[in-house]
C-alpha cells in the first residue's frame, strides 16, 4: 500500500517536505534522515512487525561501513558483497535450498522468513554507491547526507533507483522554485494515484481471472484479453507508483530520474527496455551488463551477455523459476532482435513497417507478462487453452 | 503534431514545466485546476477498491 495510504501523505510526505523547506540548510539533510527513519519504522513494523521495523539498523550498518570506502579499497568490495548477500538472505534462502532439496523437506527452510521493506531497491543503491566509489566516480559525501539518501523515503520503496553523484548536488542546492516545484509535484501525486486507482485497480477484476480454474473454464477467446488487461495494469500500476515517487521528490525540490518514457507502441524489445524501468534497465547495463564485457565482446559472449543480465533481472523481479522464464524470455527477445539487425541491417522507415514492428513488439511483451503474474504451470496451461484449445 | 500531442500530455500528467500550446498564465491557471478536478473526482470514484502496488516486496 504505502502510496495509497493517508498516513503516508499527512504523517509523513506533507510535514516533512514544509519542513525542509523552513529548515536552515545545515539540517535539511536530517530533516530527510528523521523522516525517512521514521516511515521505514511505520510502515515496516504494519508489514513485518518488530522484526520488519529492526531492519532499519541495516540502514545504519551500512551508512557507518561506507565511511570506509576509498577509490580502489576493498573495503568497496566488502561493502558490495554486504549488499548482495542481504538480498540473498532475505530474498532468495528458501528459494535456493528448495532447489537444492529438490522433493524432499528443505530443513534449512527458514520459516518465519519476510522482505525487509524496499529490499530490492535500497540494496541496489548500497552496491552502486559502493562500486561508484571504488571506481571513484563519486565522491564520499558526509554521513548525513549518505543518510539522506538511503533513507529518502518517496523513492527507499520501489525506485527510481537513484545515483549518489545525481543526488547529492540537489541536496546541497538551494530549491528555489518552490512554487513550481509543489504545484507540478502535486500534479504528478495525482497522476500517479489515477493511474493506479482509475485503471490498475479497476483491471484487476479481469486480472483476478488469470489463475488455473478460470483458465480451465473460460472461452479462450477471453484469455488474450485478460493478458493485455494485465500488461495495462501492471504499466498503470507502476509508472502510477512512480509518478508519486517522482512528484513526492518534486516537493523536496530534488528531482529523481524518470522510469518511464511511453514503452508501449515502440519499435522494437531494446527500445522497449530504455523506456520501461528506465532507472533498472541503466543500473543492470552499468554494474552487471558492461562490467561483464558489454557488446564490446564476441557476438556469441555478447548474446551471453544480454541472457545473463535478463535472467538475473528476472530473478531480481521474484524468487520463482515463473520470473526466470520471464526474464530469459526477454533475454531470448533482445538476441533475436539483435541478430535480426544484423541480418537485415537498418529498420524499413515506412510507416507500415514501423507499425508492424511496434504492434509485434506489444505482443511479445505482453505474451511474456504471462510467466510474471501466474506461477510456471499456470503460464504452460494458459498458453496450451490459448494456442491448442 | 503526435510529438506536441505527448507533451501536451506530459504536462497535463506533471512530467514537464513548460507547457505547449499554453501560452497565457490564465489559460495555464484554469488548465491547471480543471485537471485538478478532475483527477480528485476520478480518486473520490475509484478510491475504494485499491491494491496493493504490485513492484513493492512482502
Amino acid at each position: 500500500m504505502i502510496f495509497n495510504t493517508f498516513a503516508y501523505y499527512l504523517a509523513f510526505l506533507l510535514p516533512s517536505a514544509a519542513l525542509y523547506r523552513i529548515a536552515p540548510a545545515g539540517l535539511r539533510t536530517w530533516v530527510i534522515v528523521l523522516f525517512g527513519s521514521g516511515f521505514f519504522l511505520y510502515f515496516a513494523y504494519g508489514m513485518a512487525g518488530v522484526w520488519g521495523a529492526a531492519c532499519l539498523f541495516i540502514f545504519v550498518w551500512e551508512s557507518l561501513t561506507s565511511r570506509l570506502y576509498r577509490p580502489a579499497s576493498r573495503w568497496c568490495l566488502l561493502g558490495m558483497v554486504q549488499s548482495l548477500l542481504l538480498l540473498g538472505v532475505f530474498k532468495y534462502w528458501n528459494f535456493f535450498t528448495s532447489l537444492v532439496f529438490l522433493h524432499r523437506a528443505n530443513p534449512v527452510r527458514w520459516q518465519g522468513a519476510f522482505l525487509p521493506l524496499g529490499i530490492s531497491f535500497f540494496t541496489f543503491e548500497f552496491y552502486h554507491y559502493a562500486w561508484d566509489r571504488r571506481a571513484g566516480k563519486t565522491e564520499a559525501g558526509s554521513l548525513d547526507e549518505y543518510l539522506a539518501f538511503i533513507l529518502f523515503f518517496p523513492t527507499m520503496v520501489a525506485g527510481p533507483i537513484k545515483r549518489y553523484q545525481d543526488f547529492l548536488p540537489k541536496l546541497r542546492a538551494q530549491p528555489v522554485e518552490w512554487n513550481r516545484d509543489w504545484e507540478r509535484g502535486v500534479t504528478r501525486i495525482l497522476t500517479g494515484l489515477v493511474k493506479k486507482f482509475a485503471i490498475a485497480d479497476l483491471l484487476t477484476a479481469w486480472t483476478n481471472h488469470l489463475n488455473a480454474h478460470d483458465i480451465l473454464l473460460a472461452d479462450r477467446r477471453i484469455l488474450p484479453l485478460w493478458l493485455l488487461a494485465y500488461g495495462v495494469k501492471i504499466y498503470a500500476d507502476f509508472s502510477g507508483y512512480s509518478d508519486i515517487a517522482i512528484g513526492s521528490a518534486r516537493l523536496f525540490g530534488i528531482r529523481v530520474p524518470e522510469n518511464f518514457n511511453w514503452p508501449y507502441g515502440r519499435r522494437n524489445i531494446q527500445r522497449f527496455w530504455e523506456c520501461w524501468h528506465i532507472s533498472l534497465t541503466r543500473w543492470l547495463i552499468d554494474y552487471i551488463f558492461i562490467p561483464l564485457g558489454g557488446s564490446r565482446v564476441a557476438p556469441l559472449r555478447v548474446y551471453a551477455n544480454i541472457l545473463i543480465v535478463f535472467l538475473l533481472s528476472g530473478l531480481w523481479h521474484g524468487a520463482g523459476l515463473n520470473f526466470v522464464v520471464w526474464g530469459l524470455w526477454h533475454g531470448l527477445l533482445l538476441c533475436g532482435h539483435r541478430l535480426w539487425r544484423r541480418l537485415r541491417g537498418a529498420p524499413s522507415p515506412h510507416p507500415l513497417a514501423a507499425l508492424s514492428s511496434s504492434a509485434l513488439t506489444f505482443v511479445l511483451t505482453n505474451a511474456g507478462w504471462a510467466f510474471f503474474c501466474m506461477d510456471l504451470h499456470t503460464a504452460m496451461l494458459f498458453f496450451r487453452r490459448l494456442l491448442i484449445g | 503534431m503526435l510529438a506536441t500531442l505527448r507533451t501536451f500530455f506530459e504536462y497535463l500528467g506533471g512530467e514537464r514545466d513548460d507547457a505547449p500550446l499554453l501560452h497565457s498564465a490564465r489559460s495555464r491557471i484554469f488548465l491547471r485546476c480543471a485537471v485538478w478536478i478532475v483527477f480528485i473526482v476520478l480518486i473520490y470514484f475509484f478510491s475504494g477498491q485499491s491494491s496493493k502496488f504490485i513492484y513493492i516486496d512482502f
